[in-house]
């Protein structure tokens, strides 16, 4: 039963990566992030489970206070991109060239 | 008890003080000069401090109440104190930096506070979450601090990167941090160490994956070879004092916690051996390769720090878990932290109003201008190409012999040679400073004491980190 919440968690671990890799819109690739942490915190919770060990829920717990942290810093930066150019799109911002 | 309340007096006054700065940055006569004087103040309580700990072996603080999360030791006292100092230098640096470029606020000095904290408990941590949640500290404050420009593009363009390649790698933290959990029940370095010795690292896969997302996640905050890109970009965007607190205080925290991590046990090291040797290679000659390309000082200098990530991976790799201290690692630190502060602390007054001054060409005939901060910038230059007798030649030497000593030649010999062709962008810079006429006067530079004064004071430290092995 376990290994079904982990398979999720790996893929959505995965999704979130495509997402990130793959969308353009700067709302779209934070929230990809969000879905990686998120794919983290269930396999926290799902190794928890499975050794019946309460550790993985505390540790789920601190990992979403710094997600929520992340995610006001995201939305801040979004704000500050959309005053800049007033668009979302990842492609406009390529001043830098690495 | 008395002893574990002062190991953690550093963190605790950092960190106590950076929120004092912010609450009194409310108020109107605290001004951005007191706060700048306040904020280098409590760093140098806080250097001070950690300087007059006397630590032996490794000393978990608070065992008993916080579950042996910290653990501290000379590495880590040696990487705080880097960290605290490349903080008094950024602070001082952009005192004068902030005379020409009008963007600052007292919340700039806070930030630098809250950074610092992150750093100090990254180095002490001993468990994977409160190493993450110290990363995280760390990075939201370095995040905005990159993007605080907010009326620059480049800027507000450099801190989107930074931030979505950031937060994507502390995603692979948290997964790695769950299937570690998963093998091994536990987050603290010490049982998973006792995990490996007792099952062994590679029959149990879960480990290796966790391990693997980990040090995807560290290897991505050093700028190694396969995760570099964002680099040169977010180092070009950010505020000069920025980009010198980034390449020193970040990377001598991230070092710091990749090493304990990796010492955890023997099969944990032995089993990424194979793997840090070549990106420790690949991250050498990519980084050079950049540097050689490019024609802004930031971005060279940007560069010029993956290459020196690539030495630190060959002293990871030539690290042993049975008798571990990171001397070397914690000496090539300080070594390039002095070079690099330096030569941001100069950038910082010299580049005048707007950074206008970005290019090699930017700084012909510097030499005949201002004969002092040129010298200092040679001096700091050769140091990051390991010229003796600074102290990035002595960084080097141990790195290299220590490579050496753990068997591994040809890391050694290779090492060598990409420290040989560093010289060509290394020398550029001074070329163009001593040889080239001046084109025109850099009489726009506004007289500033705080900011030269710290360059020289670097340009000692770089002799004095040299001989500090013959004194001790």
């Amino acid at each position: 039963m376990i290994h079904n919440y982990l398979f999720l968690s790996i893929i959505l671990f995965c999704l979130g990566i495509v997402g990130v890799i793959a969308r353009r819109n700067v709302f779209t690739v934070f929230m990809s992030i969000e879905l990686m942490l998120n794919a983290g915190i269930l396999a926290l919770i799902a190794f928890a489970r499975l050794h019946v060990h309460m550790d993985g829920h505390v540790l789920a717990m601190m990992v979403m206070a710094v997600a929520a942290a992340e995610a006001a810093l995201a939305l801040a930066v979004v704000i500050l991109l959309h005053k800049h150019k007033s668009k979302l799109d990842t492609n406009v911002f390529s001043l830098l060239k690495g | 008890m008395t002893n574990d309340i002062m190991l953690l007096m550093p963190l605790i006054i950092v960190g106590l003080g950076g929120i004092i700065v912010m609450i009194a940055s409310a108020y109107e006569k605290f001004t951005i000069e007191v706060a700048a004087q306040s904020t280098a103040a409590i760093l140098a309580i806080a250097f001070l401090t950690q300087l007059s700990n006397s630590i032996s072996g490794n000393v978990a603080v608070f065992s008993e109440t916080f579950n042996s999360i910290l653990v501290v030791s000379t590495f880590s006292k040696a990487a705080g104190l880097i960290i605290l100092a490349s903080g008094i230098f950024t602070v001082l640096s952009s005192v004068a930096y902030f005379k020409e470029n009008r963007f600052c606020t007292s919340e700039y000095y806070c930030l630098v506070l809250f950074a610092v904290t992150g750093m100090l408990m990254l180095t002490m941590s001993h468990e994977l979450i409160t190493a993450f949640i110290a990363l995280e500290i760390m990075s939201l404050a370095v995040y905005v601090l990159v993007g605080y420009n907010r009326d620059n593009v480049i800027s507000t363009e450099a801190v989107l990167k930074y931030l979505v390649l950031g937060a994507f790698a502390g995603a692979f933290l948290v997964m790695g941090v769950a299937f570690i959990f998963g093998a091994t029940t536990s987050t603290n370095f010490a049982v998973i160490g006792q995990y490996i010795a007792a099952n062994g690292f590679m029959q149990t896969p879960l480990l290796i994956g966790g391990s693997f997302f980990v040090l995807v996640a560290l290897l991505f905050k050093a700028a190694a070879f396969p995760f570099h890109a964002w680099v040169t970009d977010v180092y070009d965007g950010a505020p000069i004092p920025v980009t010198g607190f980034m390449a020193t205080a970040l990377k001598t925290a991230i070092f710091a916690v990749f090493a304990n991590f990796l010492v955890v046990d023997d099969g944990m090291h032995a089993g990424w051996i194979t793997y840090l040797f070549y990106i420790s290679i690949f991250t050498m000659f990519v980084g050079n390769l950049i540097a050689i390309g490019q024609q802004s000082l930031k971005r060279m200098l940007a560069a010029s720090g993956i290459v020196h990530t690539g030495y630190l991976l060959i002293a990871l790799v030539a690290i042993s878990s049975q008798d571990f201290s990171g001397s070397v690692i914690a000496f090539y630190l300080a070594a390039y932290a002095a070079a690099t502060l330096g030569i941001f602390a100069a950038l910082s007054y010299l580049s005048g109003a707007d950074e206008k001054r970005k290019t090699f060409d930017d700084f012909k005939g510097l030499a005949k201008v201002r004969p002092y901060s040129a010298a200092a910038i040679s001096i700091f230059l050769l140091s990051m190409a390991g010229i003796p007798p600074t102290a990035g030649f002595m960084g080097k030497f141990y790195i290299i012999t220590s490579a050496i000593s753990a068997g591994h030649v040809a890391l050694a010999v290779l090492g060598i040679v990409s420290s040989i062709i560093s010289m060509w962008y290394y020398l550029r810079l001074i070329i163009s400073m001593y040889f080239h006429e001046a084109e025109e006067s850099f009489s726009d530079i506004l007289p500033s004491r705080l900011a030269p004064t710290c360059t020289f004071v670097l340009v000692f430290c770089v002799f004095a980190i040299s001989l500090y092995p013959l004194i001790v």
